[in-house]
């Protein structure tokens, strides 16, 4: 499924939706009525933080609500992120070409600096690092962008959910 | 593929519940339903993926910008001997939350997330005085093309 985001705008977010947030930014409790429980421990009746998650999730505040997965344990052990220099009119263009890939998770256009040029990036996962440089290979040729870098992670210092509020 | 202890029932399952979660009142009975399981047995089934790590957590992935916050990716240029003690500096930071080495010579690349432009950058300062490493890019998003963080199993 491929997702262009419009641009968006900060929402005003109150005193009972920022302890909504608190508790399902971390990890939910897994029983029969996990709402429930999540609900008594903020003073919040099941029915209502149930329609409050529902309606972050409606809003786009929650990007998304479920599992996440460690993929290198569900067979994807390889994620490169793939950084192209891509001149200004091809932006558009090769973004979606990017996002429509199915290995592709993640692909922004960013800022560039003088020491930086490359401004596309796509996060690219895959079986083995031999499949994600295929796929680099391919999507070079479907482009014509020959100058982009493909960094491999070769170690996890950190990966946290952020603690906003 | 991956985890021998992950079969076919566990994979539908994950699919389910990486992208449709169900937002009610017995979501494990829900998805139950839809693998042909008990509620008890999804249960069992999650908690037991919860402990052997293939889960990392079950809950809320929120739009940092829409909550008002301000986020970047960042890349160093961090000589290796010096690599253990730039992660442990920048890890302490509670705004970085993704960090990787990776094969390039600016090798550690981060995000950051904070309150507004001007304290993530304020915080980059205070890393590069802290460690001495000056070669830090920041490269916030312009535009988002795709962010789809679940996997098809």
């Amino acid at each position: 499924m491929v997702r262009i985001l419009p641009m968006r705008k900060v929402l005003f977010i109150g005193e009972e939706e920022r302890a909504v947030i608190r508790a399902l930014q971390g990890d939910i409790p897994i029983c029969e009525r996990p709402f429930q429980v999540i609900g008594e421990r903020l003073g919040i009746p099941e029915e209502r933080l149930i329609s409050i998650v529902q309606r972050m999730k409606d809003s786009g505040i929650i990007r998304r609500f479920g599992a996440t997965l460690r993929h290198q344990q569900v067979g994807y052990r390889a994620n490169a992120m793939s950084a192209w220099r891509v001149p200004p009119g091809k932006v558009e263009e090769v973004g979606r070409i990017l996002a429509a890939l199915p290995q592709v998770t993640h692909c922004y256009e960013r800022e560039v600096s003088v020491e930086w040029p490359y401004n596309i990036y796509a996060m690219i996962h895959c079986k083995d690092e031999k499949a994600c440089e295929e796929i680099a290979r391919r999507i070079s040729r479907r482009t014509g962008i020959n100058d982009y870098l493909l960094l491999f992670s070769s170690h996890e210092n950190k990966k946290e959910s952020m603690q906003y509020f | 593929m991956g985890n021998p202890k992950v079969d076919d029932i566990d994979r539908k399952i994950l699919n389910i519940i990486q992208s449709d979660f169900p937002i009610t009142s017995r979501p494990f009975k829900v998805v139950g339903e839809r693998v042909g399981l008990s509620e008890q047995e999804v249960i069992q089934r999650v908690q037991a993926m919860r402990c052997s790590g293939v889960i990392r957590r079950i809950g809320g992935s929120f739009d940092s910008k829409k909550l008002g916050f301000w986020s970047t990716l960042c890349a160093a240029k961090v000589p290796p001997e010096r690599v253990e003690e730039f992660n442990r500096v920048i890890n302490h930071y509670p705004g970085v939350t993704h960090n990787y080495t990776r094969n390039h010579p600016y090798n550690i690349w981060f995000t950051f997330i904070g309150e507004n432009r001007q304290e993530v950058e304020r915080a980059l300062e205070e890393i590069s005085l802290r460690t001495g490493v000056r070669e830090i890019l920041s490269l916030p998003a312009k535009r988002t093309f795709k962010i789809r963080v679940n996997f098809e199993l």
